[in-house]
């Protein structure tokens, strides 16, 4: 599955990749995720973190009727307020794909997969 | 005074007092923000998280440092708002770790402490993004373990921590290319900044005036810019079109009529226009707003005293002139004709001729469709001629004509002196289709010739052509390839002219031409051909020596 885009000169496919990668970035980059976890995590039952190359597996594109939805499942620093790291998720990459993709995204889900207890 | 123990009401009250300093600046801060997402909140979130902090902090009755820092830790994390707001709450929660169990603290404690946060917060990230507040606590957190090594009297040091922040702060651009880019410190790490020198004036039992010391009003108006450049494209969507900075000297007397109030003038001003910037002290108000009528802005400042350094820049012109829109004020022609040619004498030709838009390129430097539909848009025309004067470029030319907004028609010229003679046919009185027919008509009539040399040996329509031979072209085929230049442009000449039906020869000198060249062939035409008028043009382009035409 991919974006499609037209412009007066053709046609721009965005793969899902792409677009998980991006996402994917944007997200690491904000403050206090420590990881990006398989989205089979809970099937699993394996506390995976992510390294770039796989982000996909924890970030889902989905397309509904023109509009693009992003699921993304994160691993969150111990002592954080969880809910705003997720809400600076959500804006840093809603904003960093329009800015890179050129991409409007109706919504970024995030869905806590863990909590990263780090010994103090 | 020398302070060598902080005790918890000592802590409490330094928190409150940079709490309440990063509160008054923290809309300063807000025009700062740039990174990661430009939404100026930065100020906001971090004065909401820093407010929530302070307010369980204002709830401890114990005198106990640690559990002071620990209610901010807590409060903190509450209130995280935003990035930094969820960085600040991570600080200090390393912070209050490391002061726990402490009734009353030591420099080296609280240099300990400074750097158990730094630690807690460069845990809680995967990526750490340098040039952030986290450089900035970290930076100060390591120098506050060096000061606290040789200082136990608490002023000193703590002013050995707010200098240490606000150095790092002032490098925060070279670390983050966005910040450099816009010119700005960082956001974050102004707000962190602002909380010490909070800590700082409470020890000195100061009141700290509300500009922050690091933040200039350049910084801010750099900042809002740079979030505005991004906001609008065209220059028509510019609403308020006055850039205006001005600053108000107060007078006592009109004061003692308008009393000053910061905040009832942010709010007036406001109504006039945006990106509205206001700072004062006890001396001056600073303004920056974009208003469309910036004598009211003005007006209302002068109501407080006397205006000092004003600086109005018209927005629109400005903008104007960076996106090169000169056809504004122009009206739209009836007919514009774009072409591409090689060499500035040509295109000087070209323009004399009539051309509206000459862009450079022919042979081995193609323009793209996009080139050509830029010079439709800059022709500024109801209808609009293209004359490629290059068949490699018919193609692009037809595609932008497509794409134009515009009438576009390509009179399919293939060389320069097709191009020259359509350009002759041009008739602004009739309409688009007449002249069409008849300028593809009379580029018919004319006979380009041109002389280049052979940058490889080849065989090719008969002839065998050695690297470096100049070689006669006559329409498209080669017709000649001799090893001197004037030679071949002889014979070239002599298969290209009819006596009998030719009255004119054009010769166009290229770059690699001379002077003594343009004279021996102006002489050979004289000798051989007697009833032929020969006209000479510098075109300056490059690769043909000669370009020839002849009608």
């Amino acid at each position: 599955m991919s974006v499609d885009l037209s412009t007066k000169f053709g046609h721009i496919t965005i793969s899902n990749e792409v677009i998980s990668t991006v996402a994917g970035g944007a997200a690491v980059e904000c403050y206090g995720i420590v990881g990006m976890a398989s989205k089979n995590q809970l099937r699993d039952g394996i506390a995976e973190m992510l390294r770039r190359e796989n982000f996909s597996r924890g970030v889902v594109v989905r397309q509904e009727e023109e509009k693009l939805h992003i699921d993304m499942y994160i691993i969150v620093s111990y002592g954080t307020k969880i809910s705003e790291v997720a809400h600076n998720v959500q804006s840093q990459v809603k904003y960093t794909l329009n800015k890179t993709v050129g991409l409007s995204v109706s919504s970024v889900n995030i869905f806590i997969q863990g909590v990263r207890v780090i010994s103090e | 005074m020398t302070l060598r123990k902080l005790d918890g009401k000592t802590l409490a009250e330094m928190i409150l007092q940079g709490a309440h300093h990063l509160k008054s600046n923290s809309q300063m801060i807000d025009a700062l923000n740039v990174f990661p997402v430009p939404d100026g909140d930065t100020g906001t979130n971090m004065n909401l998280s820093m407010s929530s902090g302070a307010e369980e902090v204002e709830k401890v009755e114990e005198n106990h440092a640690g559990k002071v820092s620990q209610a901010l830790a807590k409060g903190l994390l509450m209130g995280a708002r935003g990035n930094s707001g969820v960085i600040l709450s991570q600080l200090f929660r390393g912070f209050s770790k490391t002061l726990e169990d402490k009734e009353t603290v030591t420099t080296k404690d609280f240099a300990e402490a400074l750097q158990g946060g730094v630690t807690t917060a460069y845990k809680a990230v995967m990526k750490p993004v340098e040039g952030t507040i986290l450089t900035v606590a970290r930076e100060a957190g390591e120098t506050s373990v060096e000061l606290a090594k040789k200082e136990g009297d608490f002023l000193p040091f703590i002013q050995g921590v707010v200098d240490a922040a606000r150095t790092s702060l002032k490098g925060t651009p070279e670390l983050l290319p966005v910040l450099k880019e816009v010119g700005v410190v960082d956001s974050g790490g102004q707000g962190l900044l602002t909380i010490y020198e909070g800590f700082l004036a409470n020890l000195k039992g100061e009141e700290l005036p509300e500009l922050s010391s690091t933040i200039s009003m350049g910084d801010m108006v750099n900042a809002e810019h740079h979030k505005l450049a991004q906001d609008f494209m065209n220059t028509e969507d510019i609403e308020f079109g006055y850039c205006t900075e001005f600053m108000v000297k107060f007078e006592e007397d009109k004061l003692a009529e308008n009393p000053y109030d910061e905040e009832a003038f942010r709010q007036t001003l406001s109504e006039q226009g945006d990106s509205l910037l206001v700072v004062s002290d006890e001396d001056l108000i600073k303004v920056h707003i974009h208003a469309e009528y910036p004598g009211n802005a003005m007006n209302l400042g002068q109501q407080y005293g006397s205006l000092i350094n004003m600086k109005i820049e018209n927005m629109r012109e400005q903008h104007t002139s960076i996106v090169g829109d000169k056809t504004k004020p122009k009206e739209k022609a009836e007919y514009g004709i774009v072409t591409v040619v090689m060499g500035e004498g040509i295109k000087k030709l070209f323009e004399s001729l009539g051309a509206s838009v000459v862009i450079q390129g022919g042979q081995t430097m193609n323009p793209s469709t996009q080139d050509i539909s830029d010079a439709i848009v800059e022709a500024h025309a109801n209808n609009v001629f293209i004359l490629p004067n290059n068949k490699n470029i018919t193609m692009a030319a037809e595609q932008a004509a497509e794409l134009a907004d515009v009438k576009a028609a390509v009179i399919p010229s293939k060389t320069i002196p097709q191009g020259m003679s359509a350009l002759l046919g041009f008739n602004p009185e009739a309409d688009i289709s007449t002249n069409q027919e008849e300028m593809s008509e009379l580029m018919k009539h004319v006979k380009s010739g041109q002389i280049t040399y052979a940058v490889r040996d080849t065989q090719i329509d008969g002839l065998s052509i050695e690297k470096g031979h100049f070689m006669g072209i006559f329409e498209g085929k080669i017709s000649s390839a001799q090893k001197d230049k004037l030679e071949t442009s002889k014979a070239l000449l002599s298969e290209m002219i009819d006596e009998e039906e030719d009255e004119i020869v054009t010769i166009i000198s290229g770059e690699e031409a001379d002077q003594q060249e343009i004279e021996a062939l102006e002489a050979y035409l004289e000798e051989h051909f007697e009833d032929i008028e020969v006209e000479i043009h510098n075109g300056g382009q490059p690769i043909y020596s000669f370009i020839f035409s002849v009608e």
